[in-house]
Order: C-alpha cells, then structure tokens, then sequence
C-alpha cells in the first residue's frame, strides 16, 4: 500500500485517524499499533514475522539492559573504591555482552537477507580466478519492507539504553508500535525512541490546527511526487535504461531530471510521511533542509536524508573514532608521520568507513561501494586541499562571505552531486563510465524523449515552484503559518488548487507508469 | 585545571586560519564541522591524555571554545 495510493490516502489514513480521535485517550496507542500492523501486513505479508520477532529481540535487551543499570545503581553505593571498580566493569561487561547480541541478531538479520546475496557474487567472482572450478550456490531473499529503516531504529534504541539517555520501554507493544510505525517504517525517516515515544504513547487531543497542517504538507507531498517526479521518472527511465543509445545534451539532461526526480519524490514522500504523522500528533524528524543551496558536499549530506547521516555519525563515525583501537592507531601514526597525520588518519579512517555505510545502506552492490567512495574522495580532496587554498589565495577566507562566492559554492556542489547521481541512477560502474565518456559525443536526436514540450514545461515550471519554496524555507519563512493567517476562503483555493493542481498535472493515465517509491527498496 | 591558551593551541592546529573569541560559536557558523571536531577529539586525548567517550561528543561541548575547555576540565576531574 503506497502512500501515494488511494486506498491509503482515501480509506486507511481516514479509518485509523477517527479511530484515533474517537478512542478515549488511553486507547489512542492501540488504534496506531493497529494501524501500523494492518498497514505492515496488507504491504509486506508474512514477512511482517520479521518484524515481530526484531520488536521482540529489541524490547527484551533493552528491558535487560534497563534491568542492569538499576541493580548496579542500587550496588555501587555500598561498595569501597576498588569494589565499585570491579563491579562497574562486570555490569559493563554485562551491558556489552546484552548490546553486542542485539546487534549479532539484528544486523546479522539485514546482512542476511540484504547483503548475503551480494557477498556469495562477490565470492564467487574471487574463486572463479582459482584454477579449480567451485562456485557457492547464490542464495536469493525477498527483503521484508522497511529493513533496513527498522533495524536501525532498533539499534539507536538499544545504544540509547544501553549509554543510559533513554529509559526503556516496560512493554512489547511499546517497542513494537516503536518500530512499526507505519509512517515511518517504509522510508524513515529514522527516529529516535526519545524523541516520539512520548506522542506515540500517550497521544496529544484531535487538534485542528495539527490536522489541517499535515493534510497540507500530505498534498505538497503529492504535488511533488506525482506532478514532478513521475513525470521526470519516464524521461530519466527512458535513458538510463537504454544509456548507449544516448549521449551527450539527453544524458545531461536525463541526470538533471534524475536530481530533480530523486529530491522530489523522496522529500515529497518525507512530507507525506511527516504530514500523516502530524494529523496524529507525532512530530517525525525532518529528513531535508534545503539540500541544493549547500556550499559542499560534506553540507549537502547534512541536509539530505539527515536523519541516516545522523545515525551514522553518532552512533558508527564517532564511537568508531574514539574507540580504544582507534586510538591506539593514532597513537602509532603520531609516532610514525607527526603529529597532524597522527590526528587526521584515524579520523579519515573513520570517514571512510561512514561512506563505505551509506554507500552500501543503500543497496547491496559495487556501484554502491563506488558510490560512497566518490563522496569520500570529494571530502577528503576539500579538507588535504583547504591550506594549499589559503596559501595560494589568501583572500579566500574573506571571499566566502560573498554572496557571489556563495552562489559558486551552491553551483559547484550542484555539479558534483549530480555526477553522484548518474553513477546512482545508471545500470552499474560500467554503464556509469560509459555514460560519462558519452558525454563528449554530441547527442543529434530530439530532447524530447518520452515527454513533449508541455510536460518539459510543467518539470521546468515544478523545478522553480520547489526552489521558490526552499528559498523561502532559508530564509526562514513559514509557509504554513502563513497560509494560516489568511481568510478562510483564500486558504480553501490555496487547497482546492493544489488538488486540481495533482488532478489536472499529476503524472498519470495511458501515457506513464506509476513509479513506485525508490527509497523504499533501500 | 587548564586554560584556554591550551584549548586556542589546540584549535589553531587543527584548523589552520582560525579567527575565534572565547565565546565564538565554533558549531552553528561552520567553523568546526563534524570531521574538525572529531580532529579536535583525537587532539585533545592525546594532548591532555584523556579518555573521551561517545556521550562526550554532544556538538553543545564543542559550541565554543570556552565550553571545549569546560569538557576537558570535566574529563580530567
């Protein structure tokens, strides 16, 4: 069941909401765990087992952990000083032994279904350079919906117990609506237990205004998904799917629109998501701030998919890096080469590793590898190039204040963001260079692949509309509050037109296919 | 107890250039992004010797110069 089907906007979406407000408030919980695994079986099936059983595995280890830190809070006190010493490091002991199998067991479940099939090719494609011939059967997995977004969220549940800034859940349903949530479960964004259990279980009353703002943000979702990126989807699958056929100006413009479609569709299904769960109180984490007016790339991730980027650097690059070993390593490297690459190297150690992560998080395959690496590279050149810069340009620090300077920051990144989005978007590494080198070759055919002039139209016009609205989100105008300011009438055209707007614009009928959701395959 | 002379060191390492008061917003302006601070990090253990941990690494202790200097008074405690 799609967010953007009917069955869901018109049937589902409305039945769990009156459930909701209807209930008496003690209820209200109920009527979201319903929902969610109502919404989890009609999409996933049988596979919702999966997900019963990583709600079971993550409640019970962060009861045990919860369990551990109450028995030493109430041992240590009578302890003398070397006693509490011992005791602290066998509850800690304890409390890693309890994380470290919540993490066998969950992630050991992802790498299972997600990965394994990807290792057992890489394997074999090892062992096919041996002389003898032996090759490991291919295991081949349906992935459950959701994952790799679950999953997550069930670890930063189990470390946030486990460092003691979360209290628990006492009870499985708890933990179970947690990671069930259906807003949430098919594309993130990824929350934190601390943050939105307290609206998920003990809900806020039905309120107007809370309403009436998701349904709006559900239809700019909408307008974004089905007017833009639909639309830009039979244009980009048209040449990336047939990339030797093209080149040049349709592979330039194919990427563009690759950009333009990806924003589109994965902010606009954030807004559907983040909108859905307003109606019922529950404030989500924003997943994009303005993307396209970061000054690099290392600030275009911080503001795209923020809440991955936020998981991994909290609880992989940063408990990575002052880990013991890691430590040690710098230690040694200080001894080796100085003291700035005793410094730097296990932090691009770590880094690396962080954009190996995302890489693979979003799909298990070289192309990914390749795909992390090229933003590792990208950072890395900017920071080991930043004082020959300055050396050599001294005025820099000074530039950058410039609006000018800024603009060229914006466009510059833009670039490389979109050659990361062709090497994303094509049909592996292969295809990629293929398209890139393509690139020299002058295209002679007409532009208009899949699409005329109208619908190159209405992607030109929705590009600007959506920049128009980040530009004012940085200026930090709210659009919404806005719109609420204004006479009843005028904010039932605003509505009534961005309806019509989906109905008459929307990409659909004979001439397109429905493209299903691309982050929910990650 | 340590100083900010120290923590200044320390910073004008790291980050080559830097212009900052003790009271300079090092997070919310960019100066320090997420790599710089984990430069900083690996700097101050080594310097000072301390054991940082992941719960340490709150971007509020490293907002200002003036509160990287409190967390390492903390750590050394």
């Amino acid at each position: 069941m799609a967010y953007n089907s009917f069955p869901y906007l018109c049937i589902f979406l409305p039945l769990c909401w009156v459930a909701w407000a209807v209930l008496p408030q003690r209820y209200r919980p109920a009527a979201l765990l319903g929902g969610s695994l109502v919404f989890y079986w009609l999409t996933a099936g049988t596979y919702t087992v999966w997900l019963l059983l990583a709600a079971a595995l993550t409640w019970a280890l962060g009861l045990g952990l919860g369990r551990l830190q109450q028995l030493q809070e109430a041992a240590l006190p009578g302890l003398d000083k070397p006693a509490r010493k011992e005791a602290k490091h066998q509850f800690a002991a304890l409390q890693r032994g309890m994380v470290t199998a919540g993490v066998i067991g969950l992630l050991g479940l992802l790498i299972w279904l997600k990965y394994l099939p990807f290792l057992v090719r890489t394997l074999n494609s090892a062992l096919s350079l041996l002389p003898f011939a032996w090759q490991v059967a291919a295991p081949s997995f349906v992935q459950p919906l959701g994952l790799s977004f679950f999953t997550l969220m069930a670890l930063s549940y189990l470390f946030d117990v486990r460092r003691g800034t979360t209290q628990p859940a006492e009870h499985y349903w708890q933990v179970l609506l947690y990671l069930s949530f259906w807003p949430h479960v098919v594309e993130g964004p990824f929350d934190r237990w601390a943050q939105i259990s307290p609206a998920l279980l003990n809900p806020p009353k039905p309120n107007y205004r809370a309403f009436t703002f998701g349904v709006q943000r559900i239809l700019w979702g909408m307008m974004k998904k089905l007017i833009i990126a639909d639309r830009a989807n039979m244009y980009v699958k048209a040449v990336f799917d047939n990339w030797p056929s093209y080149s040049g100006s349709a592979v330039v413009v194919a990427t563009l629109l690759y950009t333009l479609q990806l924003y589109a569709e994965f902010s606009g299904c954030m807004d559907m998501v983040l909108g859905a769960a307003e109606c019922f109180g529950v404030p989500l984490a924003e997943n994009f701030r303005q993307p396209f007016f970061a000054s690099s790339v290392s600030e275009f991730w911080r503001r795209w998919h923020i809440t991955l980027g936020a998981w991994l650097r909290e609880y992989l690059f940063q408990p990575v890096i002052v880990s013991k070993p890691m430590m040690r390593f710098g230690k040694w490297c200080r001894t080796r080469f100085g003291a700035a690459l005793g410094r730097s190297l296990p932090v691009w150690a770590g880094l690396l590793l962080t954009w190996l992560a995302i890489g693979l998080w979003h799909g298990a395959g070289w192309l990914y590898v390749v795909y992390g690496l090229y933003y590792f590279l990208l950072q890395w050149l900017g920071e080991v190039a930043e004082p020959t810069l300055l050396r050599l340009c001294p005025s820099l620090p000074r530039w950058r204040t410039r609006r000018w300077y800024k603009l060229w920051q914006a466009l510059r990144t833009f670039v490389l963001v979109n050659f990361g989005m062709l090497l994303f978007r094509s049909n592996g590494t292969r295809a990629a260079l293929e398209m890139l080198a393509s690139l020299r070759r002058p295209y002679e055919g007409s532009l208009l692949i899949k699409l005329d002039a109208q619908d190159l139209w209405v992607l030109v016009i929705g590009a600007l509309v959506l920049l128009a609205v980040d530009l004012l989100h940085e200026r930090g105008i709210a659009i919404r509050e806005s719109i609420a300011r204004r006479p009843l009438p005028l904010r039932w055209a605003i509505y009534c037109g961005g309806m019509l707007a989906v109905m008459i614009f929307g990409a659909y009928g004979d001439n397109y296919d429905p493209a299903a959701f691309i982050y929910a395959q990650f | 107890m340590h100083t900010l002379d120290e923590i200044m060191k320390i910073l004008a390492e790291v980050k080559p250039g830097i212009e900052a008061e003790p009271d300079t917003e090092l997070v919310r302006t960019g100066i320090l992004d997420s790599v710089d601070i984990m430069s900083v990090v690996m700097a101050l253990a080594e310097e000072f010797d301390l054991e940082i941990s992941p719960l340490d690494l709150k971007e509020e202790n490293f907002h200002t110069p003036n509160a990287i200097l409190d967390l390492v008074n903390r750590l050394d405690d």
